[in-house]
């Protein structure tokens, strides 16, 4: 069972007198098959915690823990832009991040996950040949390709048009029903984190983690049911109540 | 439809002219014609017409030279020449500019003296060339060299400095090993500087090492011109300069353009490259004879 833990995690910018605390005291816990969304103002850290789990950033102080079935397995990462090298093809840049590029099993799996995000045609296009809606798909693809049992999203459709985003949503909750993975999805839409997540952390300038809501509604689900805007409209309640909304 | 779309085009020659095509073809017929409006204008006795400098030109492709040897042994040892000395400005300016890149001190230590060098005209490492080196390949070669590698080392500065942040954090997160990430990721986002570099400074290098064979050498192609101008031929002053034409079209067509369109074939639109020109161009740099 995979699972997430986070101690007394601190992190700051710059040296001297010109400190940016990003986090502060952040304590979570996170396990099993579970979708957890990441929400709060910009500037409030959340993109920064996901660089600290995925070992991009350290932090200053405090722990971070992530238990995978398999020791040394890497984290999935979804970014906010597509990130896929430009001079490799969809195929290539699947293998890029593949333990052993070179074998028949990571091609076959890696063609399964193009499948799986409707591209398997597209393995030997260039990124640039592609639409952005398609690269982001192929984002996905390469988060999903190394079998992680965890998997961070930052952001991954705020750079897309409404519609083309709401099909790649879709398309992200059948494929987390069906890997059973746990995600940790960070975002500044909070209808898009109540239509996905069983639990919703709230974060609030400063980087301090202030609510933890679990949403408890079946899948799927639809902006336009009145549990699921009722739910919006509860955890827009206490971003008002948290003065969190920007005057 | 097609007679429809042709019919306006006969009637209005401006839109035929605006074609890319026929205006590429027209630029060396307009050339010739201003020449030789100046060539009947002037009545000099040196002043040479198009044709007697095509018939120079002519005459040196068929080995019949009054110089004592022929254009392709003179363009095969110049050639050899900036070969090598392009090579030794490529390892070279890679090198310094790799380390300028990577490191704020190494970039202090070099930064002024790299601009002073761009400015620096290639006649006087010439003349120094000559001086010290006497008249053998080995001064024309370092100044090659030194005139070529600034533009490498700017150019591969740029290039790291320029290393897309947001996909090393990608391959980091992934767990992607480091030869990987250097093989797939640190060179690829080089090659476009380094491509410029190469080209930008080879058309550089090859001016260094033509001023350099009129002063600092006694055979090659500089000292060729030098010759023809001691000689009073004006024809082949300008004969041997559209050698030279012919040459840099051939390499820029046939070899640059090749290698890059194999290298660049993920770009959606080929043909562009971020070509880092700083110091556009330096102050002294055609050959001009004195």
């Amino acid at each position: 069972m995979a699972k997430i833990a986070v101690r007394d995690l601190r992190k700051e910018f710059g040296v001297g007198d010109e400190r940016v605390v990003a986090l502060e005291n952040v304590n979570l816990h996170v396990e099993g098959h579970v979708f957890v969304s990441v929400v709060g103002p910009s500037g409030c850290g959340k993109s920064t915690l996901l660089n600290i789990l995925s070992g991009i950033e350290t932090p200053s102080s405090g722990t971070v823990e992530i238990t995978q079935d398999e020791e040394d397995a890497h984290p999935g990462y979804v970014f906010q832009s597509s990130r896929l090298l430009p001079w490799r093809t969809v195929m290539d840049n699947l293998l890029f991040v593949q333990r052993n590029p070179s074998s028949k099993e990571a091609r076959e799996r890696c063609q399964r996950y193009l499948d799986m995000v409707h591209l398997g045609d597209k393995g030997d296009k260039y990124p640039g040949e592609l639409s952005g809606g398609m690269q982001q798909r192929v984002g996905i693809a390469r988060a999903f390709c190394i079998e992680p049992d965890v998997l961070f999203m930052d952001e991954p459709f705020s750079h897309l048009d409404a519609i083309t985003a709401r099909s790649l949503r879709r398309q992200l909750h059948e494929m987390w029903v069906e890997t059973k993975k746990t995600v940790l999805f960070v975002t500044h839409d909070v209808g898009e984190a109540v239509e996905l997540s069983n639990r919703i952390m709230v974060f609030a300038q400063g980087g301090r983690l202030i609510d933890d809501i679990t949403v408890d509604l079946p899948f799927p689900r639809d902006p336009s049911q009145d549990e699921v805007a009722v739910a919006k409209a509860h955890v827009l309640r206490k971003f008002e109540e948290l003065d969190l909304v920007a005057t | 439809m097609a007679t429809a779309t042709a019919v306006p085009r006969r009637r209005n020659p401006v839109m035929l002219i605006r074609s890319p095509l026929v205006a590429r073809a027209l630029f060396p017929v307009v050339v010739v014609g201003v020449w030789t409006l100046i060539f009947y204008g002037l009545e000099s006795q040196i002043f040479p017409s198009p044709a007697r400098v095509l018939d120079f030109m002519w005459n040196e492709v068929r080995l019949e030279t009054l110089a004592r040897s022929n254009v392709y042994q003179t363009f095969l040892l110049s050639l050899i020449r900036l070969f090598t000395g392009f090579a030794i400005a490529v390892v070279v300016g890679t090198v310094i500019g790799l380390a300028m890149g990577l490191s704020k001190s190494v970039d202090a230590f070099f930064h002024d003296w790299v601009m002073a060098t761009l400015a620096m005209p290639a006649l006087v490492w010439a003349l120094f060339a000559g001086l010290v080196f006497g008249f053998g390949s080995l001064g024309p070669i370092l100044v090659t060299a030194v005139t070529g590698i600034p533009y490498v080392i700017v150019n591969v500065r740029e290039g790291v400095r320029n290393t897309p942040r947001e996909l090393f954090d990608m391959a980091t997160s992934f767990g992607v090993p480091r030869n990987r990430m250097t093989r797939h990721l640190l060179l690829p986002s080089l090659l476009p500087f380094f491509f410029a570099a190469v080209r930008y400074g080879f058309s550089i290098g090859w001016k260094g090492l033509v001023l350099a064979e009129v002063f600092a050498s006694d055979r090659g192609a500089g000292w060729m011109i030098k010759y023809w101008y001691d000689a009073h031929r004006a024809y082949a002053v300008i004969g041997y300069a559209f050698f030279f034409v012919v040459f840099a079209l051939f390499l820029e067509k046939f070899v640059f353009d090749r290698i890059y369109a194999r290298a660049f074939r993920w770009r959606p639109q080929a043909g562009t490259v971020e070509v880092v020109e700083e110091a556009a161009e330096p102050s002294v740099q055609q050959p001009t004879i004195p």
